[in-house]
C-alpha cells in the first residue's frame, strides 16, 4: 500500500508543480509560477486577501494569479464558461506593482452570459513581459470554479468587408443629408435612347452604422450626361447646408447640385470637351464663395467661380477669372489636385501632380497663393518639381511638426518620394529613412488618414496601408499589403471613430482598436458651410495634429469632410483650434475624446478675449507705401491679413523678418489690419492715402 | 532636154513637200503637263470649309478625288466604332516625301496634305452612306497642322471644327443593328493620339502599313510604287524587302502577325516612347513587339482596376489579363484606346482572347 501511495504521489508529483495554483496574495501570488500563456485555470478554495482596487464593498477573501503575457495581446479572462452555471464569481484584473495596484478592468456579473449571468468576463489589450494580477473573490460565492484565460494576438489593422447592396460606380463617403453620418455616393448609368445618362444613388447610414450595407438606396434621377468615371468631389456651393457634387469622364464634367433641402438633386452645370481627372470644391479666391476646380488631361485645368451670378466658367489664365491660371501647360497632363496650405500662412495653396508627355509637361506643379488673389508656381523652389509621372500626392503632416509634409506617388514602379516640410516653403527629400524604399507599388491613389488611431497619419495606396510608426524623427511606415482595403472613398461608415473604406460593392470596415479618436464636423456661415479649406488643429498631451479640410483627395474618390483625428491613448484635447476660411478664429478648450462635435463658425468669439500683442500699433497712419506694426512681440510666426472695408481679404501673408506690410498696391480708401499668431489676434483701422 | 524635166519635176516635189510639211508642223500633238486642281495656300489654311480645297469632284460626298489627290489605304484599319475610313494623300507639284525607316512615318514636304474621311454605311432606316468627318493632317512651314471638318445633315458640305460632338447614327452591320454615338474628337484629342512630346504627327502612312496593293484606276499596283511613278515618294532608300504588317482581319495570316498588327494600329501612338503613355511598360509598336514582353506578356499588373489582375497579359489566362478587360471596357475609367472608341470591338476583343489562349503551354 505504502509502495502505491508513494508511486502515486511521484507520478503526480510533476502536475502539481507545473500547474499555477492561485496564491492567497499578490507578493505570494508573483514569487509563485506566473501565467504566461493561455489556457484553463482553477480556483479551488478561497482563503486568501480580497482585491480592494476595483469594487467599492471588498469581500471577504481573494485568491490571486499574476500573468505575465509573452507578446502582445488582445486578452479575455472568463468564467462564464460550462460548468459554473448557478455560480456567481467577480473578478478584479490589476496592474502596477503589489504594493501599488491600479484597477484595470473587472466585472461581477457579466449579464448578457453563454452559460449563467452572475458569472465574469473581460476583455482587455496587454503588453509583452508586463505583469497582470487576476484576482477572484468570493463576495456571493466561495464555490470552486474553473476560468479560462485567451490571448489574441493585436493586429495593428485589420478590417472586415462587407458586400454592399445597390450598384452603380462608388464614388464617394461624404455626409449628404446633413445628419453627421457619413453616407456612399454612386453614379448609376441608365440607357435612354441606346446611350447612357447618369443618376445618383445615396445608401445613407442610419445611425449606429452597421445596417447600410443592407440598404439598396435612393436614386436621383437627373440623366446627366457624363458619368463619374474620372473621379467626384463634394461641397456645398450654395450654402443651403446639403453637400453638392461635381463628377466628370473623359467627355465633360456635371455640377449637381442638391435641392429642396437635400431631398433632390439637378444639374447646375454641364460642359462638354473637358477630359477629366482629380475634381475638387474649394474657395479659390477665398472670397466666402466654394469654387469648383477641374483637373484637365489634355488641355489648361478648368475651374468655375462661384460668383454673385452664379457659377462662372473659366480656362487657364483669365483677368476675371485666375489671371495666371492654374496649371496652364498646353496639352494639359494634370492628373492630381489637392489643396493644401502648405506655408501654414492662412490661405489655401495647391499642388499639382503631373503625368506623362515630356519634362516640361509632367513637372508636377506647387501652386502658392499670395494672398491678393494671384497664385505663384514655385515647385522648383519647394524642391518639388518632380517628373516621376504621378497621379497623387497624400499631404499630410506625417511627423505632427505642425506643417503638411507631402507623399508624391511616382507611377507603376517608379520612385516614390517622402518629402518633409521644413516649415520655410521648402521640403527635403526623407524618402531615404521611410523605410519605405522597397515598396515600389504606387499605381494613382495616394491619401493620407489615420487608420489606427494613434495620432499620426497613415497613407492608403492603392491597396496597401503604409501604417505610421509614430516616429517623428524618422518619419519611418511600415507597409500593410495583405488583407487591406483597395483604393476607395473614405469615411466613417459605422460611426465608431475608426476610417473605413468602401470600393466597389464593398464595405471595409476598420475593426478598431481601444486607442481614442475625436471628429469634428464645421458648419460655416456663407457659402462655404462644411468649411472647405479650414485649417483644424488640435492640441493634446502628445502634442499638435493639423488637418485641411479637403474637398477631393488622392485622385478618384471624395471622403468624409468631417474632419477625423486618432489620439492614441489621449482623452482630454486640451484645445481644438480652426481657422476658418473667411478668416474667423474659433478656439474650444478642453474638449473630451471619443465623440464627435459640431462647430458653427463663430460661435466662440465671445469667449475669446485673449488679445495677440495688445501694445500693438501702427505707423504712419495713414500709409502710403510702407505700414510698419509696432510691439515688444515677435512678428516671426505671426500673420498679417489686410481686409478692405467690406470684409474683403485683400493681402495675407506672414511676417517674415520684417515688421512691415506693403500696402503700395491697395487703392487708397479705409483698411482693416489683423495680425494673428496661434489663433489670437489684434485687428486696427488704417487708411491708405 | 530631159535635165529641164528632172529640175521641174524636182521642183514641183519639193514646193508640193514643203506645203504639206509646213501644215503638219502647226499640229504636233503633244499633251499639256497635268496641274492639279487643288487649292492649298498655306497662308490661308485652314480654310473654314472642306469644300474650298477641291480635293475633290461631282459632288462631294462620293469622295471622287481630283488629279494629284491619291486614294491609299493601311493595311490594318483603327477601329472607330465600326465607321469606316477612306484616306488620301496630295502633294505639291515637284514635291515628294521620303523614307525613314520601315516602321516611322514618312518624310513629307511643306504643302502636303493627309485626308482622312470617315463616313458610316447602312445608315438606317435607309440603308444610305453618311459622311461624319474629314480630318486633314496639312504640312506647313516643317510642322503638322491638325484639321477636322464635321459634314453637314446635307452631306453637301464639311464645316471647320475644333470642339468634339457626337453623331448619332443606327448601323446594320454584319446582320446586327448597331447603336453608335460616334464622338468627333476635339482639337485637344486629336492632338493627344497625334503627338509624340508635343510634335504633331500623323499615324497611317508608315512603309509598314502601305506596303500593299491597291486597286488605282489605271490598275492595280503596290502602293509605295505608285507614289513613287506619281511623284510622291522618293523610293531611291527603301529596301527591297519591308517588314510589314497584315490585317488583322486576314484569317490565313498568322495570329501572331495578325495580334501585333491590331495592337500597333490602335495603341502604338500612345504606348511607345515619347507617346502619351509612355510610362508604362508596353510598347506595341510593330517593330517592337515580336518580343512579347512588350505587349505585357508575363508582365505583373500594377494598376488598379476593381478587380484584380494578375498580370497585362497572362498566357492562356484571358481572364487574368488587364489588356483583355480594358479591351472589352467601355467605362472612360479603363477602356483602351483611352480615346476614338466608345463600343466593343467584338471582332478585337476575340483575336486578342484567342491570342492569349493560343499561349497557353507556350515557350516564349
Amino acid at each position: 500500500m505504502k509502495t502505491k501511495l508513494l508511486f502515486l504521489i511521484i507520478c503526480l508529483a510533476p502536475f502539481v508543480i507545473k500547474a499555477q495554483s492561485s496564491s492567497n496574495t499578490c507578493a505570494t501570488a508573483d514569487g509563485a509560477t506566473h501565467i504566461t500563456n493561455a489556457g484553463t485555470y482553477s480556483i479551488t478554495s478561497f482563503d486568501g486577501t480580497a482585491p480592494t482596487s476595483c469594487f467599492g464593498i471588498v469581500a471577504n477573501n481573494g485568491e490571486w494569479f499574476a500573468y505575465t503575457p509573452t507578446s502582445d495581446y488582445l486578452v479575455e479572462v472568463s468564467s462564464d464558461i460550462t460548468g459554473n452555471e448557478g455560480k456567481d464569481t467577480r473578478l478584479s484584473v490589476l496592474e502596477g506593482t503589489c504594493g501599488a495596484l491600479s484597477c484595470l478592468e473587472s466585472n461581477d456579473d457579466y449579464g448578457s452570459a453563454t452559460v449563467y449571468n452572475r458569472l465574469s468576463y473581460v476583455k482587455f489589450s496587454v503588453q509583452a513581459n508586463t505583469t497582470y494580477y487576476i484576482s477572484w473573490d468570493n463576495k456571493y460565492d466561495a464555490s470552486a470554479f474553473d476560468f479560462i484565460l485567451t490571448e489574441t494576438p493585436i493586429q495593428p489593422l485589420s478590417f472586415t468587408e462587407q458586400t454592399r447592396l445597390g450598384g452603380g460606380t462608388l464614388r464617394g463617403a461624404v455626409d449628404m443629408n446633413n445628419d453627421g453620418l457619413d453616407d456612399i455616393v454612386s453614379i448609376v448609368a441608365k440607357n435612354v435612347n441606346d446611350s447612357n445618362v447618369y443618376d445618383i444613388n445615396i445608401q445613407e447610414q442610419i445611425n449606429g452604422g452597421s445596417f447600410i450595407a443592407s440598404f439598396f438606396g435612393n436614386d436621383y434621377a437627373i440623366s446627366a450626361p457624363y458619368s463619374a468615371g474620372w473621379s467626384l468631389a463634394a461641397g456645398d456651393y450654395n450654402g443651403d447646408g446639403y453637400n453638392d457634387l461635381i463628377f466628370g469622364d473623359g467627355s465633360g464634367i456635371n455640377i449637381v447640385k442638391a435641392t429642396n433641402n437635400g431631398t433632390s438633386y439637378a444639374i447646375a452645370e454641364t460642359r462638354n470637351g473637358i477630359f477629366t481627372q482629380r475634381t475638387n470644391f474649394v474657395d479659390i479666391d477665398e472670397d466666402g464663395r466654394l469654387d469648383v476646380f477641374i483637373c484637365h488631361d489634355i488641355a489648361p485645368n478648368v475651374y468655375y467661380m462661384n460668383e454673385p451670378s452664379g457659377l462662372q466658367y473659366y480656362q487657364g489664365a483669365d483677368p476675371n477669372g485666375v489671371p495666371e491660371g492654374l496649371g496652364i501647360y498646353p496639352s494639359g497632363g494634370n492628373y492630381g489636385s489637392v489643396w493644401v496650405d502648405y506655408d501654414n500662412d492662412g490661405d489655401i495653396d495647391m499642388f499639382m501632380a503631373k503625368c506623362g508627355g515630356g519634362p516640361a509637361r509632367r513637372t508636377n506643379q506647387l501652386f502658392r497663393n499670395n494672398g491678393n488673389g494671384s497664385y505663384s508656381e514655385v515647385a522648383a523652389a519647394a524642391n518639388l518639381a518632380d517628373t516621376i509621372q504621378t497621379w497623387s500626392g497624400a499631404w499630410g503632416d506625417y511627423d505632427n511638426d505642425g506643417d503638411m509634409d507631402a507623399f508624391i506617388g511616382g507611377y507603376n514602379g517608379a520612385s516614390h518620394k517622402m518629402m518633409s516640410n521644413n516649415g520655410n516653403g521648402v521640403f527635403t527629400d526623407v524618402t531615404a529613412t521611410t523605410n519605405l524604399g522597397f515598396f515600389t507599388y504606387t499605381g494613382i491613389d495616394n491619401v493620407p488618414v489615420d487608420f489606427n488611431n494613434d495620432g499620426f497619419i497613415d497613407i492608403l495606396s492603392n491597396g496597401n496601408i503604409l501604417l505610421n510608426d509614430g516616429n517623428p524623427a524618422n518619419m519611418s511606415f511600415t507597409v500593410f499589403t495583405s488583407g487591406m482595403p483597395p483604393q476607395g472613398a473614405i469615411g466613417d461608415l459605422n460611426n465608431d471613430g475608426f476610417m473605413d473604406v468602401v470600393s466597389g460593392s464593398t464595405i471595409y470596415y476598420n475593426n478598431g482598436n481601444l486607442n481614442n479618436y475625436f471628429k469634428i464636423k464645421l458648419v460655416g456661415n456663407g457659402l462655404n458651410k462644411a468649411g472647405i479649406g479650414a485649417r483644424v488643429e488640435i492640441t493634446t498631451s502628445s502634442g499638435t495634429q493639423i488637418r485641411d479640410v479637403r474637398s477631393g483627395e488622392g485622385f478618384r474618390y471624395t471622403n468624409s469632410l468631417t474632419t477625423h483625428f486618432g489620439l492614441g491613448s489621449d482623452t482630454n484635447i486640451i484645445s481644438v483650434k480652426v481657422y476658418w476660411p473667411s478668416n474667423t478664429v474659433d478656439i474650444i478648450n478642453n474638449v473630451g475624446a471619443n465623440q464627435t462635435i459640431t462647430l458653427a463658425e463663430g460661435s466662440t468669439l465671445s469667449t475669446q478675449t485673449e488679445v495677440f500683442a495688445e501694445d500693438l500699433t501702427l505707423f504712419p497712419n495713414p500709409a502710403k507705401s510702407t505700414l510698419y506694426v509696432k510691439t515688444k512681440y515677435n512678428l516671426n510666426d505671426a500673420i498679417y491679413t489686410v481686409f478692405d472695408i467690406s470684409g474683403k481679404r485683400v493681402l495675407n501673408s506672414k511676417f517674415g523678418k520684417n515688421n512691415t506690410v506693403d500696402v503700395s498696391s491697395l487703392s487708397t480708401g479705409t483698411y482693416f489690419l489683423r495680425v494673428m499668431q496661434d489663433g489670437l489676434s489684434n485687428t486696427q483701422k488704417f487708411i491708405k492715402e | 532636154m530631159t535635165k529641164n524635166y528632172s529640175c521641174l519635176l524636182g521642183l514641183l516635189l519639193f514646193v508640193f513637200a514643203c506645203t504639206s510639211c509646213s501644215q503638219d508642223d502647226n499640229y504636233v500633238q503633244v499633251q499639256p503637263a497635268p496641274t492639279s486642281p487643288v487649292s492649298l495656300n498655306l497662308e490661308n489654311v485652314p480654310y473654314s470649309t472642306l469644300s474650298e480645297y477641291n480635293f475633290f469632284e461631282g459632288n462631294m460626298l462620293d469622295l471622287k478625288p481630283v488629279y494629284g489627290v491619291l486614294p491609299y489605304k493601311i493595311t490594318s484599319g483603327l477601329f472607330i466604332d465600326y465607321a469606316k475610313a477612306q484616306t488620301f494623300v496630295w502633294m505639291p507639284k515637284g514635291s515628294k516625301a521620303s523614307y525613314v525607316n520601315d516602321h516611322s512615318v514618312l518624310d513629307f514636304p511643306n504643302g502636303a496634305v493627309l485626308i482622312t474621311t470617315h463616313y458610316f454605311e447602312n445608315v438606317l432606316p435607309e440603308k444610305n452612306t453618311q459622311m461624319i468627318e474629314t480630318r486633314l493632317l496639312i504640312k506647313k512651314e516643317g510642322e503638322w497642322v491638325l484639321v477636322n471638318y464635321k459634314w453637314n445633315d446635307e452631306q453637301s458640305e464639311a464645316i471647320l471644327t475644333t470642339e468634339g460632338s457626337f453623331v448619332r447614327v443606327k448601323i446594320e452591320d454584319d446582320n446586327q443593328v448597331k447603336s453608335v454615338n460616334y464622338k468627333i474628337p476635339s482639337y485637344d484629342e486629336c492632338f493627344t493620339c497625334h503627338n509624340k512630346y508635343d510634335e504633331i504627327l500623323p499615324i497611317g502612312p508608315k512603309p509598314q502599313n502601305m506596303n500593299q496593293n491597291y486597286p488605282f484606276e489605271d490598275g492595280i499596283k503596290n502602293q509605295l510604287k505608285k507614289w513613287n511613278e506619281f511623284g510622291y515618294l522618293d523610293t531611291s532608300t527603301i529596301p527591297s524587302e519591308i517588314v510589314s504588317v497584315v490585317d488583322w482581319a486576314d484569317v490565313s495570316q498568322p495570329l501572331d502577325l495578325r495580334v501585333r498588327s491590331y495592337l500597333d494600329i490602335n495603341c502604338a501612338h500612345c504606348h511607345s516612347d515619347k507617346g502619351y503613355c509612355e510610362y508604362a511598360p508596353m510598347r506595341f509598336s510593330f517593330n517592337e513587339t515580336n518580343d512579347f514582353t512588350n505587349i505585357g506578356v508575363g508582365v505583373k499588373h500594377n494598376f488598379e482596376i476593381e478587380e484584380g489582375f494578375s498580370h497585362i497579359v497572362s498566357p492562356g489566362n484571358p481572364e487574368e489579363s488587364a489588356l483583355l478587360f480594358r479591351l472589352k471596357s467601355t467605362l472612360d475609367e479603363y477602356k483602351m484606346p483611352i480615346m476614338g472608341r466608345n463600343l466593343q470591338h467584338k471582332e478585337g476583343v476575340q483575336l486578342i482572347e484567342q491570342w492569349i489562349n493560343s499561349l497557353k503551354n507556350k515557350t516564349l
